[in-house]
């Protein structure tokens, strides 16, 4: 581009929209349909492959519409020598995001939180009396962050840990739900989370019916409590069986 | 804290079954709240909160600052907790860092409420001076000094407490401010606000060990826990955050009964912290 003489060269910088939008929705707005068209308690199309990075034990890809991640686990290694002995394995996870995954770079660097939350949903399930003495990495990177990225890395890293062969007692399947006004939405995306009053995010082994991590956030009343978990159980459990889907076909994809 | 023996771990759960715990209270009792208010004079609001053996200490500063440009009608609150190594020896350097982090991340998650501003304990619009230009930076900061259990409910309480003891300094806008520039603002020295508190949750931490549930655990007991629930509860009676800590996976039905019990005893909770924070708010004033 030809610049003024004497002038300061022109940086391009995208126009990302408005800074401050009006609200999405308006409270009494009952024809009120999501952005990317889907109905209030329907999840996005979620795809899963597993065998992603070929250097690592096992890893994992998932899709959820604009939210990508890759999971990859390395072990049972040995702990560091530092490291007192244990008679039951350790399990390391570690969560980050790239520095393109988020409109404005840098800004995922904010949750820090996130590394502990992947390793309190996932300890539950696995058996760590089955490696003593070692240590399992846990290794998250979201890639794009279009909402709801905790829980699409949590269900993407038990898959990674299946597919390294560490013995767990059920697959974690994790879902979130926002309260945007009276509504109640599932799978947030980016934009909607931005706006939302509450959320709530659970994760739960499936087949055992066993939650292993629940955080809300924002003013609940009891009855919207109970409407959201139900919600959350029923789609973790639609969720466990996409997640089996994609285990069986990899297998037997090896075996051919 | 040393190992417990095998007998020692037989006597808390069995005692937990029984509904009369190692320290004589019964499985929904709290221990004793003693609450002291304006302990840091140079901040502007401060409260030290003990809770049997665990002691914690909570300042708030306010800084004038700029407001994001997404939300230019809301001030910003900051919550961060440090673990002194005063409480345990392995809290110095970098050793409490995630202790901390969890903490900080409950606090914030029950207190400042969701994105939009909803359901927020402190409200982020009383905060805005200038809108768009200036506002109040709210630093909320808690010390762990000694830990016995239950640090959770014993920040809360501080926060609480340092929020009612916390004065903003009335701020004077010089008027013929044009659009484009910064506008002067004039801190009084005399005039100050006061917070409104009635809003702010307390936490009640549920620890189940076996198949009961305790209230307000020691750290002795903690270190017996399957799991714990950290459930935030306003005076209306809704929840306002809610955390599970531990590993262990819990039935769906069992979070429900939780959070009902913590309704219940949330009710007496906010009763007598209330009336502790009036009783130390009346006898800094008399000092």
């Amino acid at each position: 581009m030809a610049a003024k003489p004497g002038s300061a060269p022109v940086t391009y910088s995208p126009n990302l929209g408005q800074k401050t939008r009006p609200p999405i929705f308006k409270d009494n707005d009952l024809d009120w349909v999501r952005p990317d068209g889907r109905g209030f308690h329907q999840c996005r199309p979620a795809f899963f492959r597993t065998g992603a990075v070929n250097s690592a034990s096992g890893s994992a890809y998932a899709e959820l519409g604009s939210t990508k991640v890759i999971v990859s686990v390395f072990g049972p290694r040995e702990s560091k020598k530092a490291m007192m002995y244990s008679d039951t394995g350790r399990l390391n996870c570690n969560f980050s995001y790239t520095t393109f995954a988020t409109p404005v770079r840098g800004q995922g660097s904010d949750h820090k939180e996130f590394s502990s939350m992947l390793h309190k949903a996932l300890e539950g399930a696995i058996m760590l009396e089955t490696f003593p003495k070692t240590t399992v990495d846990v290794f998250a990177l979201v890639l794009e962050s279009g909402g709801s990225d905790l829980p699409v890395v949590i269900s993407c890293a038990s898959l990674a840990l299946a597919d390294a062969g560490i013995m767990m007692y059920d697959l974690v399947a994790a879902v979130s739900v926002s309260c945007l006004g009276k509504n109640l939405v599932i799978d947030p995306v980016l934009e909607e989370e931005s706006y939302q009053d509450g959320s709530l995010m659970l994760t739960c082994m499936p087949s055992r019916n066993e939650v292993t991590q629940l955080t809300f956030t924002g003013e609940w009343s009891t009855p919207d409590i109970n409407e959201a978990m139900q919600l959350c159980l029923d789609a973790c459990s639609k969720l466990g069986k996409v997640m089996r889907t994609c285990l069986k076909e990899a297998a037997s994809a090896s075996q051919e | 804290m040393v190992g417990l023996s095998v007998g020692e771990k037989h006597f808390i759960q069995g005692g937990i079954a029984q509904d009369l715990r190692s320290d004589g209270r019964k499985r929904l009792t709290y221990r004793p709240i003693y609450v002291e208010t304006g302990v840091i004079p140079q901040a502007h609001g401060s409260a030290r909160v003990r809770l049997g053996a665990t002691d914690v200490i909570a300042s708030v500063k306010a800084e004038l600052g700029k407001p994001s440009a997404l939300q230019p009608d809301k001030g910003n609150i900051a919550i961060y907790v440090d673990c002194s190594p005063t409480a345990a020896p392995m809290f110095e350097g970098r050793g409490g860092e995630e202790l901390s982090t969890e903490l900080s991340v409950a606090l914030q998650r029950c207190l400042l409420g969701g994105k939009s501003g909803a359901g927020a304990g402190i409200d982020p619009t009383s905060l805005v001076v200038v809108e768009g230009k200036v506002c109040w930076d709210l630093y909320i900061d808690g010390l762990v000094i000694s830990s016995d259990g239950n640090l959770l409910d014993a920040l809360a309480a501080a926060i609480k407490a340092a929020l009612s003891n916390t004065g903003i300094p009335k701020v004077n806008v010089a008027a013929d401010a044009t659009s484009d520039e910064q506008p002067e603002v004039n801190i009084s020295d005399e005039e100050f606000l006061q917070f409104d508190t009635s809003g702010i949750p307390v936490i009640v931490t549920l620890t189940k060990v076996g198949r009961h549930y305790i209230v307000d655990a020691t750290s002795e007991e903690e270190s017996q826990m399957s799991s714990a629930v950290s459930i935030s509860v306003n005076r209306k009676g809704h929840i306002c955050g809610l955390t599970k800590r531990g590993g262990v996976g819990l039935d769906p039905s069992i979070i429900l009964d939780m959070i009902s019990v913590a309704k219940h005893v949330s009710e007496q909770l906010i009763n007598k912290l209330d009336s502790e924070i009036a009783a130390a708010e009346a006898s800094e004033e008399e000092s």
